[in-house]
């Protein structure tokens, strides 16, 4: 939809950003859930990158308590279900195809949580979460609406590479695609942030918690 | 009729529902929770002759409603006339003081009627109830077609089916209709409200910015929304989904949150429609419906096409009477109710709830209505992969611009409790979709 409410930009941009925060978590979470078969200690390592509170008595109080706690504002779930509620509320931005995959997520993490094996439907989240950025390029013909997710993925993307210290190719490109996408949506940002963030892009070494500063306060 | 390969997929229909957010809000113990709206795939099926009638008659209806609201906001004439008794509109709670003198344009006030019928057992269509406030649930039997013909083409192939999937553009026509210059919007109280599937999802097939209250303002005597620049985009057609009474602040209940302060101000002066009109609900009021027979004969100089289920105003003395001695075999309704509250079968109250009743009856007869048992039809559904018969109604959608339009669908709701004639979504209801045959 070419006329847009700044409440709705904002949900654009907040979609993106929480479906990325699922999205890489998710993948981590599943290379950490390997390492933890060998290493029980590998979780609390997962904690700490991630920020989370370590509140857990072991790696198995962590693998099937961490990802579903509603109460925990940082587990998959309560991220999940912060995108729904942005998506839920763009049905005439982002077209019924698109919100029906976020719904099939919210699906696959309820059943998660019932099943003594999640990983499968964890799968599914992802797979989902994929199909939904595809069908955002294949369907929605606005622009703007599409450059406004997507500058939220970027953004979320840069604060979580930074934070887990992800190597220098990787956020240069994030920060790069995020420099080409962000002028060309109707968001307020600050420029300024940009050149800054692509000065740190080109050190020779990453300054991780400058760019994860910087990329924060983005949108002022 | 091959339909059994329709039939058979109830279950992957409901499956694509869940997918594509098919739901309803609820309230139970202060908690708000989303409930699937459970689907049968067995259709309601109309042959094309027996909907041309209650086309017909919905037609009329409507017609003569419309008269009604023109004509109690204007001149009164059938006031005057005697025709119903000025104490029953002023005593109404649907009675708008604010709406009086004010026309909307192109003198439409119910844009969109839902209209609910039962079918007798003797065939006979009766008239349950006339909803012109906000009336809902069109969406529910468009997107289930949609997913039916999906799901089992040959059925479609081989039944010659009106197509409804053209109700958003029959409701844009009618926004375009009146609209006094400017865009159209869907305005919706948010997503906590019992249908907000249903906004969201008229708003995306009319490719219209879905609103709430902070979206939109008033300067000059103008509605305008205002995007993210702040750019302020005149409006000129509102479908609202918020109740007269939350629309406007500063015109009606003023602890409003959720209106927007002098938009009733800006209809007033004829510079912006609001779909359905404010000042409806007087002909809603389920003790006006009992007149809507005397309207089409006074209005139109006609015979009423579809009968009323027969109904009794205790307010009178000859019908309380009456009512009070038949207690038992009628069903009482509450005129303040909607959305199947209110409703009590004079035969299933203890001795106690209809001492109780009575003596409130006898405080506000005109709280309430009796009507008859109507023996109506029952559909089959499909439960555990058996047909059983259970209680459903027609919700027919009367869209008005130039005319009158019967929309060629319906929402049909039945009662998933075999004891129960309560059909509606909130009380456990289930829904089908309603086919009209395109020929005899």
């Amino acid at each position: 939809m070419d006329i847009k409410s700044i409440v709705k930009t904002d949900r654009l941009y907040w979609l993106g950003r929480y479906l990325e925060r699922v999205y890489t978590t998710l993948l981590l979470f599943e290379k950490s859930f390997d390492k933890m078969i060998e290493r029980a200690a590998e979780y609390e390592k997962f904690c700490e990158s991630f920020e989370i509170p370590n509140v857990y008595s072991d790696a198995e109080d962590f693998l099937y308590r961490y990802p579903f706690d509603e109460n925990n504002p940082d587990s998959l779930r309560t991220n999940l279900r912060r995108a729904y509620d942005n998506a839920i509320e763009l049905r005439e931005e982002i077209g019924s195809e698109a919100l029906a995959y976020v719904q099939l997520t919210v699906y696959a993490m309820s059943r998660a949580a019932e099943s003594p094996a999640p990983m499968g439907e964890f799968q599914k989240i992802t797979d989902n979460i994929l199909a939904f950025w595809g069908c955002i390029d294949d369907l929605i013909e606005d622009e703007n609406t599409r450059n406004l997710l997507k500058v939220g993925k970027r953004v979320e993307r840069i604060d979580l590479y930074g934070r887990l210290h992800m190597p220098k190719p990787d956020l240069v490109r994030e920060i790069h695609r995020l420099s080409g996408r962000i002028p060309r949506c109707s968001i307020h940002y600050r420029p300024e942030v940009i050149v800054r963030l692509n000065e740190l892009a080109d050190a020779a070494e990453p300054d991780y918690p400058t760019i994860v500063y910087e990329v924060d306060r983005i949108l002022g | 009729m091959g339909t059994m390969d329709l039939y058979e997929r109830t279950e992957v229909i409901n499956e694509w529902l869940a997918r594509y957010g098919v739901k309803f809000g609820i309230y139970k113990n202060n908690t708000f929770k989303e409930q699937l709206f459970p689907f049968d795939a067995i259709p309601r099926i109309l042959g094309a002759e027996e909907f041309a009638v209650l086309e017909k008659g919905l037609k009329q209806r409507v017609r003569a409603l419309n008269l009604f609201l023109k004509d109690i906001y204007g001149a009164k004439k059938i006031l005057l006339d005697k025709v119903i008794p000025e104490e029953f509109i002023y005593s109404s709670s649907g009675y708008t003081v604010q709406c009086e003198g004010v026309c909307p344009p192109k003198d439409v006030f119910s844009h969109i009627s839902g209209i609910d019928l039962v079918q007798g057992k003797d065939g006979e269509w009766y008239i349950l109830e006339d909803n012109l406030r906000v009336p809902s649930g069109a969406s529910y039997p468009v997107i289930a077609r949609e997913l039916c013909r999906r799901s089992s083409p040959k059925t479609f192939r081989e039944n010659r089916i009106e197509d409804n999937r053209n109700y958003a553009e029959l409701l844009s026509h009618v926004m375009d209709y009146v609209n006094t210059g400017g865009i159209s919007v869907v305005l919706t109280p948010g997503r906590y409200n019992a249908a907000y599937f249903e906004h969201s999802f008229l708003a995306e097939r009319m490719h219209v910015p879905l609103v709430e209250y902070d979206d939109l303002i008033v300067e000059n005597a103008h509605l305008y929304f205002i995007d993210y620049s702040g750019k302020k985009v005149p409006v000129g057609a509102v479908y609202r989904r918020i109740s007269d009474e939350y629309l406007d602040p500063m015109n009606f209940n003023p602890e409003s949150v959720i209106g927007i302060p002098h938009i009733y101000d800006v209809y007033r002066k004829g510079n912006v429609a609001l779909i359905n009109a404010p000042g409806n609900g007087i002909a809603d009021d389920k003790g006006i419906y009992y007149f809507v027979p005397k309207m089409i004969r006074y209005y139109l100089g006609e015979e009423p096409i579809l009968k009323n289920a027969p109904t009794y105003l205790p307010f009178y003395e000859e019908d309380r009477k009456y009512t009070l001695e038949h207690f038992d075999r009628l069903v009482w309704k509450d005129v303040a109710e909607a959305g199947g509250y209110g409703v009590q079968f004079g035969s299933g109250m203890s001795a106690e709830q209809k001492e109780k009743f009575i003596a409130t009856l006898m405080r506000c007869p005109r709280r309430f209505i009796a009507q008859e048992v109507i023996d109506f039809c029952d559909l089959d559904i499909f439960e555990k992969g058996e047909r059983v018969p259970r209680k459903a109604d027609l919700r027919a959608f009367v869209l008005t611009s130039e005319e009158p339009v019967v929309w060629k669908s319906g929402l049909t709701r039945f009662s998933r409790n075999p004891d129960s004639f309560i059909v509606n979504s909130s009380q456990g209801g289930g829904f089908k979709d309603t086919w009209i045959l395109s020929q005899s």
